[in-house]
Parts: structure tokens; sequence; C-alpha cells
């Protein structure tokens, strides 16, 4: 009961050190096999493999950390950037920046994502809020029902621009296939300052758990900290999906299997979500990847094959709430 | 201690509270009584901000409310609010232990002051058996004291307490408002609470403040405030006091 920082750090290392451990092992494993003396040398594995584990495991943390925020901020453990079409919002800002031909600008893409995904957030606050409330079931209605408007705005997108259909499609399907140094090294800050953050204000999220105005008489300065955290959290998920698509669920999975070990407190939920995000995305892009060889999966299929009926079983469970 | 001046507020155009003006001494026990919809609850949440006023202002020690910032302001109100909130996902131990909220620097670990602090204020409410225990599987009293927990562990010198006692059987009722009056008398906290029971203002809070038609219709001692003239224009209901009990007719 007692929340011992000691006790969550060493849990916490354990985790990073058998996340280095996963990342090794899925760095062997692959249609191209290496042995270790040509390990070293061979370029298939420094420029092609290498930058999509690492690639993957950040998205997973980040992603898994926006979900957890998301869920204490909407009050609602069925809240991830998928499921409220904020995922699907930055990628028809990805979509856009393509057409517009910013593909090669370091933050084009990034930019537009982040600007429609921010948008999609306000949307969302202007349709399903009350005031300050937000019933469970309009919040999922409008995520479900945005995502429905923005891929149909897509699929138009790709129509009146045959000529950048691949590239599109790829936004939309969610694939670490072309994963380089470069979206690590955009990616990488944006993600270690957006998981600092949610950490900071971790305490600030189990108080928003419990309602704003509860929050905002224990202290917390509610309009400042959600904005804050809904800011960040957004800039994350626009930049994992301009760097590999929509790839939805995993904030929702990864989440909730942490709350069945260790309870709803975000001082922990928050830290474990981050390494067993990073574990879950990899193992499952390394399945996407070697389990129908010479083919691939995409990966946002196989977390969904997880994530949905998980989501389903949820629904199901809180369905005396609603 | 707590100041008002010309306060008015209204939700889009519908006027709730109308010029009020009036003053709280520091270690008073108040109760606010009013008929259904009088902004009984809205004068509560103005004085802790969670409605931000705009008209007229509000003070506490001489300081407007809105300048204080959330966590300073926690630091001197503590709020129970209306309704227990039976979906919260924190056992009982965990949601006294927000009240330390304001005291703590954000990544700091709860000290064994905090610690103690909880479990004086849970055993204060009887409440310390239920410490494991998560909100669905309380009774609404038993919600009831733990939120008055968590206010005390605020460690405040003003509690407001939003209808504490609707949801409690008359002898939770009783054991909520002997433990409110032992809290003032014994800590001197000044204790504003909204109650719908007359005889329970009238047993238990020295002073009252009577709202009625948007306005402070009295403020004093609640033997005089609920008089029968005054119970008639405020509730539109005759009554009759025997024995210090009020009867209605």
């Amino acid at each position: 009961m007692k929340n011992n920082r000691r006790h969550t750090l060493i849990v916490c290392s354990i985790m990073g050190l058998l996340t280095l451990l996963t990342m090794a092992l899925c760095s062997g494993i692959g249609i191209v096999r290496f042995d270790i003396h040509s390990l070293t040398e061979s370029p298939i594995f420094w420029n092609l493999r290498l930058p999509r584990v690492v690639l993957s495991v950040i998205v997973g943390a980040s992603l898994s950390v926006c979900g957890v925020t998301y869920q204490s901020v909407f009050r609602n453990p069925l809240t991830d950037p998928y499921v409220l079409g904020i995922s699907s919002g930055a990628s028809l800002g990805a979509a856009i920046a393509i057409l517009l031909g910013l593909e090669a600008h370091l933050w084009g893409v990034g930019g537009m994502a982040l600007a429609t995904a921010l948008l999609t957030i306000v949307l969302i606050f202007k349709i399903a809020g009350i005031g300050n409330r937000m019933h469970i079931t309009t919040l999922l209605l409008t995520g479900v029902c945005l995502t429905f408007l923005i891929t149909a705005v897509i699929s138009l997108l790709m129509a009146l621009h045959h000529d950048k259909m691949e590239s599109i499609i790829f936004w939309t399907m969610g694939s670490f296939a072309a994963a380089s140094w470069l979206d690590v090294w955009i990616l990488l800050p944006i993600a270690i300052i957006g998981i600092v953050i949610a950490i900071y204000h971790s305490r600030d999220l189990n108080l928003l758990l419990t309602g704003s105005e509860t929050a905002q008489s224990l202290g917390v300065e509610v309009e400042k900290v959600r904005r804050r955290l809904l800011f960040f959290t957004t800039l994350m998920v626009a930049f994992c999906v301009s760097a590999c698509g929509v790839i939805g669920f995993v904030g929702l999975v990864v989440p909730h299997c942490v709350r069945i070990v260790c309870g709803n407190d975000n001082r922990r939920l928050v830290p474990y979500s981050i390494f067993v995000g990073a574990i879950f995305l990899l193992l499952c892009d390394t399945a996407a990847r070697t389990l129908i060889p010479p083919n691939e999966l995409p990966v946002g299929s196989l977390t969904s094959l997880i994530g949905a009926p998980m989501f389903i079983y949820l629904l199901y469970k809180s369905k005396r709430k609603i | 201690m707590i100041n008002i001046s010309h306060l008015s507020y209204s939700f889009g155009k519908k006027e709730i509270l109308s010029d009020i003006s009036m003053s709280i001494e520091e270690g008073s026990f108040h109760a606010i009584l009013g008929a259904n919809g009088c902004g009984k609850t809205t004068l509560l949440r103005c004085i802790s901000n969670l409605l931000p006023v705009d008209k007229g202002q509000i003070t506490i020690d001489n300081r407007n409310v809105q300048e204080y910032g959330a966590r300073m302001l926690a630091r001197k109100i503590a709020l129970v609010p209306q309704r227990p909130a039976f979906d919260l996902e924190f056992s009982a131990f965990e949601t006294v232990l927000m009240g330390r909220n304001p005291y703590q620097r954000h990544l700091q670990n709860e000290s064994q002051q905090d610690w103690d602090i909880v479990e004086q204020c849970m055993k204060q409410t009887n409440t310390w058996h239920l410490r494991l225990a998560m909100p669905s599987q309380m009774s609404g009293g038993e919600l009831q004291r733990v939120m008055i927990a968590r206010a005390l562990a605020q460690k405040t010198p003003i509690l407001l307490l939003d209808e504490p006692t609707s949801s409690l059987d008359i002898e939770h009722q009783l054991e909520i408002m002997r433990l409110l009056k032992t809290i003032n008398a014994e800590e001197g906290k000044t204790i504003l609470i909204v109650v719908h029971d007359l005889n329970l203002a009238l047993r238990y809070c020295p002073n009252t403040i009577l709202l009625h038609n948007k306005k402070i219709f009295f403020q004093g001692p609640t033997s005089v405030a609920l008089s029968p003239q005054n119970v008639k224009e405020a509730f539109h209901v005759d009554t009759r006091i025997i024995d210090n009990h009020i009867i209605v007719e």
C-alpha cells in the first residue's frame, strides 16, 4: 500500500534490463541471419534492423504513456490515442503533408500531424464535453465517428492523388518497415520530454481520476495541468504517427495489463507502462516481420488483433457503469 | 476569516446568487439553509473558487481567493462534495492520502507525517477499519465519512461540507454532526455546512445563514434564524418550535 519510490525504481531497472535483453534478441531474429563476426559490419543490421528495433521500442513506450495519460485525463479506462481518433487525426495531417510535398522536410510531416491531432482533441472536447464532464459513451462515439470521418477524407485524398497512394496507405496501416536512424533521432527527444512530463504529473493524474472539481479542491491547477498533459501526449502521438503510421490499441492494451498487476496508482502505472509498452510493440513488430517470410504483416493489424478483443472485453465489463 | 462582498453569480443568463455580502468569523460553525435551488451549493463552490466569481469578491484572511492558486487555497479550504463518487479506483486509504496533496511536491514520497495524519483522520471519522476497501465495497455513509476524512487530512482552517448527511441514516447523521461539532470545538476549525434537516441545524450549528431569493435572508444564531416566520418565508411551511424542536404543522 505504501508508495515506495525505491521499490518502483528497482522494478523499473529490472524491466529496463529486460527491455534491453529483448532488443538484443529481437535484433538477432530475422530473415537475414548474422553471426557475431559479420554483425558489426553488416549494413543490414546497422541501417535497417537496429533502427527498426529502437524505433518500435520508443513508439511502444510513447503510445503506452499516452494511453495512461488519456485514461486519467478523460477519466475513462477505455480511451487511448487510437480509440479517440487522435492517431487518425495525426495521420490526416501526415497525408496532407505528403500531398503538399513536405515529405522531405524534417519537421513537415510531424508538424502537420501535430496540427491535425490537436484539432481532433479540440473537436472531441467541443463535441463530447458537457461543461467539465464527459459522458463515457459520448466520448467513445465521438472518437469512432471522427475516425470514420478522417478515414473518409484520407480515402478521398488518395483517390485524387493516385501517385502518392502507396505512401499514404503506409500511414494509415502502420509499419516500421521504413524505420531509419533519422526517425529515431527526431522521435527520441520528443518521447523523453513527453514521458518525463507524464511522470512528473503522475500524482496529478491520480487526482484527475477523481474528477476535475475534486482535483482542483485538492490543489491541482486542473486546466493548466490538463492542457499541458494533452499537448505533450498529442505531440508524442503526432510524431509517432509520422514516423510509423497509425498503430492501434497499444495505449489500451499495455496500461490495462499493468493495471491488473500493480493497480491504478499512476506513480507506478506510468513508469511500468513505458517498459511493458516498449517490449510489447517490439515483440509485435518482430512477429510482424518474421511470421510469414518473406512477406511482412502490417504491425498495426497485429496490435489491433490483440487490442480490439480486449477493448470489447473492457466495454462488456464496464457495461453496468455506462 | 471569510469575507464576501457584493457577490453575484449567474449560470448563463440565470442569476443564482445576487449581491451577497457577509463575513464569517474564525472558529464559527454555520449551517447554510435554504430551499432547493436557492444557491447553497453555488455559494460553497464560489468560496472554494471552483466557480470563479466575476461580480463581487471573496477574500480569505484578507486575500482574494482567486489570487491563492489551487495549491495554496487547498491548504486553506477543504470541500466535501455533495455526491460521493462511487466509481473511484482507489482504496479508502489512498483516497484519504490524496488530502495530503497540497503539501507534497511533485515526485515526492509521502512522509511519515503524512501517514500519521491520514491514520489519525481515519480513526477520527471511524473509517480506519475500511482502509483497504474500494469505494464499490462501501456503503454511502462509509464513503461519505471517507470523504470527510480526506478533507480533514488537508489540515485546513476552513471546512466546507455540501449536504454531507443527505445519504446517511439517522445514526450516522448524528455521528457526523457530533464529529463536526467536536472538530469545531477542539481544533477551532471554521465550518460551513449545507444541510436540509432544520432540526439537525438547530441542534448542532450555533449559527445559520438562511438563503432565500438569491440573497441572504438571515444570518445569525440558528434559533433566531429558524423562527416560524423565517421558515414560513424561506420554505413556505408552517412550523412551531416545541422543546427546541421544529415541528411541521
